[in-house]
């Protein structure tokens, strides 16, 4: 699957041959330090000074490789697809290789990053419990009411949420069967076939 | 067990023959238990012909005297030897104390259910539903291909009636994790 690269994306990479390999190489670092982190403008400025330009034309070439890293890492292509999508780039072979470079080095690190923009429902982080006993309330003397305290950590967005939650032996051995049914899942025939064919 | 001056007096007048016979007494104890048990009573349940007879505010004084006292007894796990040593001290006599103990004996699983249901907790889990489910691509990332499960756990809050839902995601790994902290805190049930 070749990557298809629109006119404006064509013109800000146009800005890459002009400079030196590692110069090249800097924005590429720079590019997957704004993916993890967030840009920040300021380092535009420096750069447009050191290489008399002016500091849109280095944004423009550095977003522009930073959407060619990603749209790359996102569809996951190979080696030679890349190659070929650059190619219609006119660059020297040189600056093919280290583009090239720059893919296989940190795809793995930017599909990670891609992953956490997906829609997020709450997932799960750790779970703490604790047996209790019920031995009186205001309503009813000498009780004996076992119950199970459960504190579980959920991570949305960054953010950290605990919710605390009860229930009885009962009702938790019935838990522990239905998650331990959810497991045996994976375990069969349909699902392993599944994950099998589906690459 | 400490019962105010006005349980006391409807007890007192519960007790004389004069005012409640065997039939009446009877039909005003069974009358008691049951607007504290069925959750469907109202105030027909003193609406009976046997009972026509007697002045309505004394009926309605004795009645819920009897329903004050049966809580009260439910709350303390009552035995019958305190409930025996109240009635006679408002005079009743035997054959109505058996009457009463009899009747609190049949109803005791009931109430002790009613007053221990009665309280502030924490949301309980009531039930759990999953989903599994294989990620191919996000318009984020394509060509994902990993297995997810999704947890519903089913929650009650008791004050609310609220019926909430904690829904999270997580991976085999850490389905993994629950159950094996799910399984030591049901082991440790067990010993117990």
């Amino acid at each position: 699957m070749l990557l298809d690269l629109s006119e404006e994306h064509k013109e800000h990479l146009a800005f890459l041959p002009q400079v030196d390999s590692t110069v090249v190489a800097e924005f590429g670092r720079i590019a997957v330090e704004f993916l993890r982190r967030g840009s920040n403008p300021k380092i535009y400025e420096g750069a447009a000074r050191k290489l008399s330009v002016s500091s849109d034309t280095v944004q423009h070439g550095v977003e522009g490789l930073t959407y060619l890293l990603t749209e790359s890492s996102k569809l996951m292509i190979s080696e030679l697809d890349f190659q070929d999508s650059v190619f219609v780039l006119g660059f020297s072979e040189e600056l093919n290789k280290l583009l090239l470079q720059l893919y296989l080095d940190n795809r793995k690190e930017i599909r990670t990053i891609l992953s956490e923009l997906a829609p997020d429902l709450p997932s799960y982080h750790s779970l703490e419990w604790r047996l209790d006993v019920q031995l009186a309330s205001r309503s009813l003397r000498q009780q004996i009411k076992p119950s199970v305290t459960i504190k579980l950590h959920l991570n949305q967005n960054g953010d950290h949420s605990t919710k605390v939650l009860q229930t009885d032996p009962a009702t938790l051995l019935h838990l522990v069967q239905q998650l331990e049914q959810a497991l045996e899942e994976m375990k069969t025939n349909h699902c392993r076939r599944v994950v099998r064919n589906i690459k | 067990m400490e019962l105010s001056e006005y349980v006391q007096k409807g007890f007192q007048m519960l007790a004389d023959p004069g005012s409640f016979d065997s039939n009446a007494f009877t039909l005003l104890l069974r009358a008691a238990f049951q607007s504290l048990l069925d959750a469907q009573a109202d105030e027909a349940v003193l609406d009976h012909p046997d009972l026509k007879h007697i002045d309505p505010v004394v009926l309605k004084h004795c009645h819920t005297a009897a329903a004050t006292y049966i809580l009260e007894a439910g709350k303390q796990r009552a035995d019958k030897s305190t409930l025996s040593t109240y009635l006679e001290d408002c005079k009743f006599d035997r054959e109505r104390i058996e009457l009463f103990c009899t009747e609190y004996q049949n109803n005791k699983n009931s109430l002790e259910i009613l007053l221990g249901s009665i309280g502030r907790s924490l949301p309980h889990i009531t039930d759990v539903s999953w989903r599994l489910e294989y990620q191919i691509k996000t318009n984020q990332l394509h060509k994902m291909y990993r297995p997810a499960y999704l947890v519903t756990l089913n929650v009650e809050n008791t004050d609310s009636r609220s019926h909430p839902e904690i829904s999270f995601s997580c991976n085999m790994e850490q389905l993994q994790d629950i159950l094996s902290s799910r399984n030591a805190s049901n082991n440790q049930n067990q010993d117990h």
